[in-house]
């Protein structure tokens, strides 16, 4: 059923002949040079003799050699090119030249359901990512590797901790509550994304996606608008990544084996903080020892004497981050014969984190084996099998984070060891665990194992008719463990808290298509049906009061409580999407779908929508001498409709639930208690009117290739309207006697552009340059919250009518109408209420990748941006009042400049630095810093061993290259962190975003790899 | 092509349609219930009393301002009143959301189920709710409330309805738990164990204490306050076996709230005010009201806003209120004792006061294990057990304080009487910019003030509620 038109494949399929039957025969050698039209050679074109099955593909230089018979013709086709047909009789050296095509003429993508579309005949906005450029990334979680380079595209990082969350956003946010992510789908079949695994009192997870191993990929293309995306229906409305796993080669004999071994080293990239001030407060030393203190507001530790002994100087980070290591193996294996083929892949991934317990494994198993049954009949089965471990550190502000203790210890203070002589723990102030004491007692494992089976059968009676069955599931079972020692601060006598997790998604799909041409019409209509089910099983079991230290079993716990959790979620969809095209010039393309959903009112369960694009080639209509320039020019609209069911099971009822830790924040008991069970009304009103949201989005893009294509622009506008929003856990005030509710209020808008510039400045015999840049800028307001309710909060930020998502609220400075500074009688800023204090969102976002070859050589280097947005540095807040805050450095006693409030005049009255910091501390508008930063995220350095030395080896090729990741960022000058980008402590929900707080920071990393292919 | 599009398409969705519609019928909860008997609401609903009205960050303040207690950090903080909005939120959320729409319900469904004893308690446990609510907040929702999307913005009634209210909720509970008909509560009931005689004494004293929160109140008069108080405490609670309390077992899922709320993480501890005035008296009931400094062996309180020391040197609740396994007061006899005795005072004057008033602190002595014939308790008495025409008041208030230790009703009695005797935090010691006097309400919430405005939530702490003229 794969069309091996895909020119990659065909070329892979090619090299592999060549390196299997080229030595074999033994006519005579046709040697021969190709070039393109200036003379540049054209090293990987594919020469291959009319008739025969043997290609060889051109060297660096050009040059060709070939096993040929006296006389004949040769095939030469190069990506980019034209291909050629050449006759030969005799020896004599051929020297071809070809001209450029266009690239988008013979690119093929991967649209929705897995068809498969010429690029330039696309009426949507898409853009691809192949594997090289993933694997360049050196990113472990494939998410991380295109962040910033995919225009309209938001990937958000949560923290530095090996495996921690990322999410992907496409053309911003779709939903105030609900998920806002882009729908995953491998090979056709949707995977869950979700994010499971947070840290036991809080810290960031992993999303799923990260179980797959990213070497298997060989491309993931971004479907950004709904027009793009209808056909998967409610689940495409927040954009599609579509991921296509790499395959064996039809006829290519012998196995090729590709060896792939990397190792890197990571080094936090550390917070700055004041290095100066001890212990103390007042200027007067604290030990820590005889008394005891949480402030750093102590005198300077270079002349610091205590009985007569230097008080010594400890570096508190520096002594707890370590350098990560991180290991990737991969082994894979692909081949095929005439009417099957297979890939198998095998990896270990294996990270240890700059926090000396935190840790990530993964073993993974990929085959794919197609075959051909019949001539009308193909099969393709595939299996991902993913293990995943984690070990991880709480993060956040919650007490059972070492870092925590480790950001705000003072410099004065031996945080080792940890333990005093009773056993107790040792520490410099009250309250807190010592965070080496957490390393060893507290921690948090979790262990994934993952299926993904695909099963892929198509069906070709005719030449105009396929039929095509897709079966597909996602299964997984997750098991989180926490556990906290005896003698912790805040479970003294242990905690222990285990989940687990059952995951099952399944997915089928039938389509069947038909292709026909009536003169210059081009035709194609599908029409097929969708069914998908996906069920969670949760077990929750708590337990304290542990029988031994260091005995983490349930068993260990005096007392347990239990819940359960299942829920079921399905979906049925019937599509159809019709194509026609005239003349490649002018292609007109209309879907609609059918779709049915559980979690509606069930008088809503059903809900019809569509879209319609045109794509108008433009450049098939230039001049020859204009079409030398522009090469190619596609102007594409499209307007979609799409109905969306973006909430939760269960969400049209009003249950009564049990009172547990799990269901009742908070609560002071667990019942069942002596005896008795108990349960009261969910705080989460259920509204059985529930019925789709829905999107409504105009589209206009412009495509083209410029000067021989060296020039490539795309450009897309849209103008996306959600309206009767989904709003799970819509805040009511209190006094209707619920918490939340559901309902469908929301009216959401964004306009976007996005660009894309491809450009290869310069192309030369050796060298050659590239570079891609890509800019996104999303306006996305909230017009709507709720009917009398122009705000609500979401976890830690507020949607607000009338502004961007992820407003961050909290109290500001008192101020005069002009803006000064007031100051209350001790000379201090006070708190002038609350307000909005600005987004998590950025204004607009952008990358830019240089790429340069200079024979075997190749060095890349990314730049990416995000500008605008603020975030919730919440270690500010600590550091400004502990003293630890670099900014408290400056410690003379100020007169702090503005309007004294009770007088009007200007301040007069001095205040020290520690009354002015601490006072400071608590006005959240001191803590809300600039989001902004430009990164060198990779830098990319490779050697390829040239061919001909390789020829006497078994190798087939040769690539070392060195990495070097976050070598260098640039942060707002107001923002006191390490990275801006990981500020998203508690992972990548909703209401998590631009929370900075105690996480584990990023790393700058170097590393190494070495490729061999058999 | 389009229309053969459609003709598939409809073909296609007809035939399949039928089979998708009980496909697609899986949207019924399977993890929770969708009624829940009476006995299932009540033991939950009595934890919470517990937990949240009498335990909560609501209690916790009140006994900062009332200089209790204080957190062992710099100041400002909440306790020398910077507050905000949003502090109150939870506070009302449990109010409002765990335990009176549980209420509403219970009353509800027990009305219809003609189990009567399960109506009268979900009454009276309304009516303590509404009662500690309005003290705090003044004007509340209720009449409107409770009614989900069909009103999104209950409006509020005046201080006065809902003291109106209250009485009404208590005479029909009353009534109801005497007619005690239908499913009677048992082993669900933590408070009494499905006694009806005490949930009506229950209900007397709750009348009295609302009748006397009026004694100063304009169009009210303490006298005729102090009457309808002593005509319901005929029928009110007269030992500590009245007590009204959830029991804690004391495991780390069922621990009392004062443990939580002293928990050394919380750096609450007791303030200097409180204990001082404790050690002044020489009051034997010390060693259970709080505990000796881990440091030091002493009984030592923070002074407010004199920064922040050693944990380890100050007190926190004793074994009355502060164990793990203590139990979780809602109302001590001991208030409807010296309420008694209040009322009397102010009927009959202090010589027919004094015999009540020494009563309700030997009930209270007992009640915490201390021997009321002992050197010590007879000293105190001896002490503080006579009243006189110019202390009978003060003494009173203080003692009934010390009986109520923890209660929110301290900072009510205080706002009536002025005593304890308390000096507002001095702005040099942290208070919040422009508080110069102790706060006498709370802020309405910040959830409220964003989703139901109303005009009376631009009330400020240092205003005062409707009862509470100068």
């Amino acid at each position: 059923m794969r069309k091996k038109s895909f020119s990659r494949l065909f070329l892979f399929c090619l090299f592999i002949c060549l390196s299997t039957w080229g030595h074999a025969q033994s006519l005579f050698k046709l040697k021969g040079k190709i070039t393109d039209t200036s003379g540049m050679p054209l090293p990987g074109a594919t020469i291959q003799i009319k008739g025969k099955k043997a290609a060889v593909i051109a060297g660096g230089d050009g040059s060709f050699s070939i096993s040929a018979p006296s006389q004949g013709t040769i095939k030469i086709s190069a990506v980019g090119y034209d291909p050629k047909e050449v006759s030969f009789n005799g020896g004599a050296e051929l020297n071809i030249t070809l001209s450029s095509g266009n690239k988008s003429l013979s690119e093929v993508v991967v649209t929705a359901l897995g068809v498969k579309k010429e690029k330039r005949n696309l009426t949507f906005s898409s853009q691809e990512v192949k594997s090289e450029e993933i694997l360049r990334a050196q990113e472990p979680n494939v998410l991380n590797a295109i962040t910033g380079k995919v225009a309209g595209v938001q990937i958000t990082s949560s923290t530095g901790a090996p495996g921690s969350s990322s999410a992907i956003i496409i053309r911003g946010i779709t939903s105030l509550t609900g998920d806002n992510e882009a729908l995953i789908v491998l090979d056709g079949v949707p995977m869950n994304n979700d994010e499971t695994d947070g840290g036991g009192n809080g810290g960031s997870g992993s999303n799923r996606l990260a179980d797959i191993d990213p070497s298997i990929i060989e491309s993931m293309n971004i479907l950004k608008g709904a027009a793009a995306t209808a056909l998967y229906g409610s689940a495409g409305a927040r954009g599609v990544v579509l991921i296509t796993t790499k395959s064996g080669g039809k006829n290519s004999g012998k196995p090729t084996i590709t060896l792939s071994s990397g190792l890197s080293f990571e080094t936090a990239i550390l917070a700055p903080r004041q290095y100066t001030y001890a212990q103390g407060s007042k200027g007067v030393y604290v030990d820590g020892v005889t008394a005891k203190t949480s402030t750093s507001w102590g005198p300077r530790i270079d002349t610091l004497y205590q009985n007569g002994v230097k008080v010594p100087f400890y570096n508190q980070m520096k002594e707890f981050f370590k350098t990560g290591v991180t290991n990737n193996n991969t082994i894979s294996v692909a081949g095929g014969g005439p009417t099957s083929n297979y890939f198998v892949s095998y990896s270990y991934f294996d990270q240890t984190g700059t926090v000396p317990t935190a840790k990530l494994g993964r073993h993974s198993l990929f085959t794919k084996f197609n075959t051909q049954i019949t001539d009308k009949l193909s099969l393709t089965t595939e299996l991902t099998y993913t293990y995943s471990s984690k070990n991880l550190i709480n993060e956040g502000y919650g007490l059972q984070n070492p870092l925590n203790t480790v950001y705000i210890a003072p410099i004065s203070y031996n945080l080792k060891p940890y333990l005093n002589a009773d056993g107790s723990q040792r520490l410099y102030r009250y309250s807190r665990d010592n965070p080496y004491w957490v390393l060893d007692n507290v921690g948090n494992t979790s262990l994934v194992n993952r299926f993904l089976p695909v099963v892929n059968l198509a069906y070709n009676p005719t030449s105009w008719l396929s039929v095509t069955e897709r079966l597909g599931a996602d299964i997984y079972t997750d098991k989180f463990n926490n556990h906290v020692n005896i003698g912790d601060i805040s479970y003294p006598t242990g905690r222990l808290y285990s989940v687990d997790e059952n995951f099952r998604q399944f997915n089928h799909d039938l389509i069947a298509q038909i292709k026909g041409k009536y003169g210059k019409f081009n035709g194609s209509l599908l029409v097929g049906n969708n069914v998908w089910s996906k069920h969670y099983d949760y077990m929750y079991a708590t337990g304290s009061g542990l029988a031994k230290a260091g005995y983490y079993n349930m068993a260990s716990a005096s007392t347990v409580s239990y819940s359960e959790n299942s829920s079921m979620q399905r979906k049925v969809g019937f599509y159809s999407q019709a194509e026609i095209d005239y003349d490649r010039l002018l292609i007109l393309s209309l879907s609609g779908r059918y779709d049915g959903s559980s979690v509606l009112a069930t008088s809503n369960a059903y809900y019809p929508y569509g879209s319609a694009a045109i794509g108008f080639i433009f450049s098939e209509l230039l001049k020859d001498r204009l079409k030398q320039i522009i090469n190619f020019g596609k102007l594409r609209v499209s307007y979609a409709s799409v109905g969306n069911d973006n909430v939760g099971p269960y969400a049209t009822t009003t249950p009564y639930v049990q009172v547990n830790s799990t269901n009742v924040y908070a609560t002071n008991i667990t019942f069942p208690y002596s005896g008795q069970n108990g349960f009261v009304i969910s705080s989460a009103l259920g509204n059985a009117t529930l019925k789709n949201e829905l999107q409504k989005e105009f589209e206009i893009g412009l495509e083209t290739k410029l000067l021989d294509n060296r020039i490539g622009f795309e450009a897309s506008y849209f103008d996306r309207r959600m309206s009767d929003g989904l709003v799970q856990g819509v805040a009511l005030a209190s006094s209707t006697g619920y918490g939340t509710t559901t309902i469908n209020s929301a009216r959401i808008r964004t306009k976007g552009v996005e660009l894309l510039l491809t450009a290869t400045p310069v192309r030369t015999k050796n060298f050659s340059w590239d570079v891609t840049i890509n800019y996104t800028k999303l306006n996305t307001k909230v017009l709507k919250v709720a009917p009398g309710l122009t705000q609500t909060n979401i976890g830690f930020t507020y949607a607000v009518e009338g502004k961007p998502y992820g407003m961050i609220y909290g109290s500001k400075y008192a101020r005069t109408a002009k803006g000064e500074l007031l100051l209350d009688d001790n000379g201090r800023p006070y708190n002038g209420g609350n307000d909005f204090l600005g987004t998590a969102t950025p204004d607009w976002t952008g990358g830019i990748t240089n790429q340069f070859h200079y024979k075997q050589f190749g060095l890349s280097f990314f730049f990416d941006t995000r500008q605008g947005g603020v975030l919730d540095n919440v270690d500010e807040y600590y550091n400004l009042f502990y003293g630890v805050s670099k900014t408290t450095e400056s410690r003379a006693d100020r007169i702090v400049s503005g309007i004294s409030a009770s007088t009007g005049l200007a301040n007069k009255i001095s205040t020290t630095a520690q009354a002015y910091y601490q006072t400071v501390s608590y006005i959240t508008e001191a803590q809300i810093q600039d989001a902004s930063y430009i990164k060198l995220r990779n830098v990319s350095l490779s050697y390829s061993v040239k061919k001909s030395l390789l020829v006497s080896t078994p190798f087939k090729d040769a690539t070392i290259t060195f990495t070097g990741r976050n070598l260098w960022i640039h942060k707002a000058s107001n923002f006191t962190g390490s990275d801006p980008e990981s500020n998203n402590t508690y992972g990548t929900s909703n209401g998590s975003l631009g929370v900075y707080t105690f996480g584990t920071p990023t790393s700058r990393s170097l590393g190494c790899t070495v490729k061999l292919v058999f | 092509m389009r229309k053969i599009a459609d003709i598939l398409f409809i073909l296609f969705a007809t035939a399949m349609l039928t089979g998708c519609k009980k496909y697609l019928d899986v949207n019924s909860n399977p993890n929770s219930l969708s009624v829940a008997s009476e006995a299932l609401i009540l033991s939950p609903v009595e934890e919470g009393m517990s937990s949240y009205v009498c335990g909560g960050y609501n209690a916790i303040l009140a006994n900062y301002w009332m200089q209790n207690m204080t957190l062992n950090q710099a100041v400002p903080s909440d306790v020398t009143y910077v507050v905000s909005n949003s502090a109150f939120d939870q506070p009302w959320y449990n109010f409002y959301v765990t335990c009176l729409n549980n209420l509403y319900l219970l009353n509800q469904q027990a009305t219809t189920n003609n189990n009567s004893s399960y109506a009268g308690i979900a009454k009276i446990l309304t009516a303590y709710t509404l009662g500690s609510a309005t003290d705090l907040w003044g004007d509340i929702p209720y009449s409107q409330a409770f009614q989900g999307v069909k009103k999104t913005t209950p409006s509020y009634d005046s201080q006065e309805s809902i003291y109106t209210t209250i009485q009404v909720l208590l005479d029909s509970a009353i009534a109801e738990v005497t007619r005690a008909t239908g499913t009677a509560p048992g082993s669900d009931d933590f408070f009494y164990t499905g006694d009806m005689t005490k949930w009506s004494k229950f209900a007397y004293s709750l009348k009295a204490r609302y009748y006397m929160h009026l004694t100063k109140a304009s169009g009210y008069t303490a006298a005729a306050q102090s009457q309808l108080a002593l005509t319901a405490l005929g029928n009110a609670m007269t030992s500590y076996a009245d007590d009204c309390y959830f029991p804690y077992t004391g495991t780390t899922t069922a621990s009392a709230p004062w443990y939580w709320n002293f928990f050394n993480t919380s750096t609450a501890i007791f303030a200097s005010t409180y204990i001082d005035s404790l050690k002044a008296r020489s009051d034997p009931r010390i060693s259970v009201l709080a505990t000796l400094a881990t440091n030091t062996g002493l009984y030592t309180g923070s002074v407010i806003g004199s920064g922040f020391g050693n944990l380890n040197d100050y007190s926190v609740a004793g074994s009355a209120y502060g164990n793990a396994n203590s139990n979780g007061y809602v109302f001590n006899s001991d208030e409807a004792l010296f309420l008694k005795a209040e009322a009397t005072y102010r009927v009959s004057g202090y010589v027919a006061a004094t015999p009540i008033y020494r009563n309700a602190i030997t009930n209270n002595m007992l009640k915490l294990g201390v021997d009321t014939t002992s050197t010590a308790a007879q000293a105190y008495l001896t002490a503080r057990g006579s009243l006189t025409a110019t202390n009978a008041l003060q003494l009173i208030m203080e003692e009934k304080s010390v009986a109520n230790f923890l209660s929110m009703e301290n900072w009510v009695d205080w706002r009536r009487t002025g005593y304890p005797n308390l000096t507002v935090i001095s702005s040099a010691n942290g208070a919040a910019s422009g508080i110069t006097e102790i706060p006498r309400r709370f802020l309405y919430p910040l959830n409220e003030t964003t989703s139901n405005p109303q005009s009376v939530q631009s009330a400020t702490i240092t205003d005062r509620v409707w009862w509470d003229t100068k």
